[in-house]
């Protein structure tokens, strides 16, 4: 072939493939890849284009990447003003940082009859909707209810329950069903159930805490001083993280870890590493992520779950969402909205639902799912009674905070530092990083 | 063969230059500038030059010393661990691959893991509840240290990087080592030198430049570990297993302070190169 034949043939590729694309979907989406997450999207998205008033210029074309530095490429992106996607994944906790490179949207009142007002607000900022929450996370209360059912029904084993709750915690405490536990129950039943504590125990340890200086495990920790009545600042913007309820949730986790009622490499657990060990049926209870109920319970059949233990102020989960939003940069932002509407409605939830995903819903809309998603009930009933997300939660720098705090309290924990130093050392960060 | 003139020899060369330029001079330069200058991911187009403020930032993180003291211990401490056991490794089993060549394919086997992979290795192999060697102590002794906890942690990364990168040190020091004239060793051994004495007077000093030259690049490459730490412990409890390249990574793109960052970047450059020419004038000395 010479040199025109080359030209002639790569000139009729290009032309082609401009064809071909032109005749592709005009509404890009950006997910969250792999996962029940990828698959439900992928339903909704073949719903969506199925409908016939969806014209050619607005069918949704689905872009997966990979979850590794997921946020930090999706930043880069957003920044760079890139058209590559109209419509992108946000996570509650990052709204705020992206808020500067994507477009509010104004959902139908329809869409707090889908959702609810506690999950709509896991996708706001300064007021405004950036997103359709697609993906809900919170946190169970995990137990051993073969464990629980022995101790409530042997008086020695309650009377040494007594013993130890007295010696620890400074009240003799009698056993109770996790549904009424408060964090001084959860962390009684932590040490009777600890050999290091108690030799009798049929477990090694009693729950295991994510102590690791990580952004997630203070999400995991945060429900216990929110139950305590403490937060990251309060409605004047002063922050108020330096309180008795962040101190005594802090010290009592420490007096756990000290005790040995946690495992010793705690303070390197994260997810994975704390589902291990409560699988292997060496721990009793734990708190852990919605989405480990699966696991859990397969390896440990007589698992029990409720929402995380109660404090003073209540009960409280932390909870965040997954949504999709708008990118400032879109060239087809008619194609977008149309498409988060659809996402926004009942329609979309349940099919979206169904297909492995886990929108947080009202009990209405959950009620619908019964039969195929008994979980999400669970998940919603949770989400709209005790989900909370902390003032600040979804700020410009809610990440930073997240990771500043693990940094200071695993610290704490570990004790290369004490409660004071942590406490000032991130007054100061949070100081820096909410201001307005 | 006639040498080319200059001209043929630029134009020749030109398309490396070029290159080099655009994947390694630009983001250099990129990152000086941003280095002097307020940027963040909102900014990151259009950056304010601020003068030395980030790295009067970086000198004033106590977080900067605490990560450069441990890149520091570590770096120490890693180089001399694999320079010794390598040593060792290389004197011991020389008779061994003068036999069996392919022993030294089996023994770099670790080098070849990425270190990402080695630490992900680790997290499961010393795991308490499911990790295979807690199991085997457990079995054994009736107990497993707690490898990951604040009193274990940096023994155990120390442990994990000397035995990936002893491999490294064991290579050149087997080179090292075969390279020295048989004579010499003959004619020593004619005058009675017993094979301690042989390794002390002799052998030793002759791998010297080499011992010097492993311990520096090894020390280099343990004061910027970055990988196989990150995945194993993360930035450790209160950041105690924080390197340099951790606090760098961490502070660009987890808290978005891109001109911190780079800043921070810099300095670890500066000592990185300073160190080097330092060795560098160390062994010419020597020489």
């Amino acid at each position: 072939m010479n040199l025109k034949t080359y030209l002639r043939v790569g000139s009729t590729a290009l032309a082609l493939f401009a064809s071909a694309t032109a005749l592709q979907a005009q509404v890009t989406v950006l997910g969250w890849p792999g996962g029940p997450e990828e698959a439900a999207l992928r339903a909704a998205a073949e719903i969506y284009n199925a409908k016939p008033e969806v014209t050619a210029e607005n069918k949704v074309d689905l872009l997966f990447t990979s979850r590794d530095g997921f946020f930090d490429k999706l930043q880069v992106d957003l920044a760079a003003g890139s058209t590559a996607f109209d419509v992108n994944l946000i996570a509650t906790y990052s709204i705020g940082k992206y808020a500067p490179y994507m477009e509010p949207i104004d959902l139908s009142a329809d869409a707090s009859k889908v959702f609810g007002d506690t999950v709509l607000k896991t996708m706001q900022f300064d007021g405004k909707q950036y997103g359709v929450p697609t993906d809900l996370s919170l946190h169970f209360l995990y137990y051993r209810k073969d464990l629980i059912a022995a101790l409530m029904a042997d008086d020695a084993a309650k009377a040494k329950y007594g013993e130890i709750s007295k010696k620890y915690l400074g009240e003799a405490l009698q056993p109770k069903a996790p549904e009424e536990w408060t964090w001084q129950d959860f962390a009684a039943n932590a040490l009777y159930f600890s050999q290091s504590v108690n030799p009798d125990s049929p477990t090694k340890y009693g729950t295991v805490l994510q102590m690791k200086n990580l952004l997630f495990n203070m999400m995991v920790f945060h429900s216990w001083p929110r139950s305590y009545g403490g937060n990251w600042m309060d409605d004047a913007g002063k922050i108020t993280v330096d309180s008795d309820a962040y101190r005594k949730a802090l010290e009592m986790a420490k007096m756990l870890y000290d005790a040995g009622a946690t495992p010793a490499d705690s303070t390197s657990y994260e997810y994975a590493e704390a589902n291990a060990a409560y699988s292997s049926g060496q721990v009793a209870a734990m708190v852990q992520w919605n989405a480990a109920a699966a696991d859990l319970t397969k390896a440990q059949a007589e698992t029990g779950s409720f929402s995380p233990p109660a404090g003073p102020d209540g009960r409280f989960t932390h909870i965040h969402g997954l949504g999709l939003g708008i990118n400032k940069a879109t060239d087809n932002k008619e194609g977008a909205v149309a498409f988060l509407n659809w996402l926004a409605s009942e329609e979309a939830a349940v099919a979206y639902a169904k297909a492995g995903g886990a929108p947080g819903l009202t009990p209405e809309t959950a009620a619908k799912l019964a039969a195929d998603r008994p979980d999400l009930v669970q998940v919603s009933d949770y989400a709209s009674k005790y989900g909370f997300v902390m003032n600040g939660g979804t700020s410009a720098n809610a990440l930073t905070v997240y990771e500043a705090q693990a940094k200071e309290f695993t610290g704490y924990w570990a004790g290369t530092q004490d409660l004071d130093t942590a406490m000032k050392n991130i007054t100061a960060s949070m100081t820096e990083l909410l201001k307005k | 063969m006639k040498p080319k003139s200059s001209i043929e020899n630029a134009v020749l060369a030109s398309p490396l230059v070029i290159f080099l330029l655009a994947m390694l001079g630009f983001p250099v330069v990129l990152s000086v500038i941003y280095g002097f200058s307020e940027a963040r991911f909102e900014t990151i187009a259009s950056p304010t030059f601020n003068g030395l403020a980030n790295f009067r930032q970086v000198v004033a993180d106590p977080a900067f010393w605490q990560a450069s003291w441990f890149s520091l211990r570590f770096g120490v401490t890693t180089a001399l661990l694999q320079c010794a056991l390598g040593l060792f490794l290389a004197v011991y089993l020389a008779p061994l691959v003068r036999r069996h060549a392919w022993i030294v394919a089996i023994l770099i086997i670790p080098m070849v893991v990425a270190p990402a992979m080695v630490g992900l290795m680790y997290r499961l192999v010393l795991h308490e509840f499911v990790g295979p060697l807690p199991y085997y102590l457990n079995l054994i002794f009736g107990s497993s240290p707690s490898f990951l906890n604040i009193a274990n942690v940096f023994k155990t990364v120390v442990i994990v990087e000397t035995l990936q990168w002893t491999p490294f040190a064991f290579l050149l020091f087997l080179t090292a080592y075969e390279a020295i004239p048989k004579e010499m060793r003959e004619a020593a051994a004619v005058d009675g030198t017993r094979p301690w004495r042989m390794f002390w007077r002799i052998e030793f000093p002759l791998m010297f430049p080499t011992l010097f030259a492993a311990f520096f690049v090894r020390f280099i490459d343990g004061f910027r570990v970055f990988d196989n730490i990150y995945t194993l412990v993360g930035p450790g409890p209160g950041g105690s297993t924080t390197s340099l390249s951790i606090y760098i990574y961490e502070t660009f793109l987890r808290r978005g302070e891109i001109g911190k960052a780079m800043a921070a970047a810099i300095l670890l450059f500066i000592s990185a190169f300073l160190l080097l020419a330092l060795a560098q004038q160390m062994m010419r000395r020597r020489g």
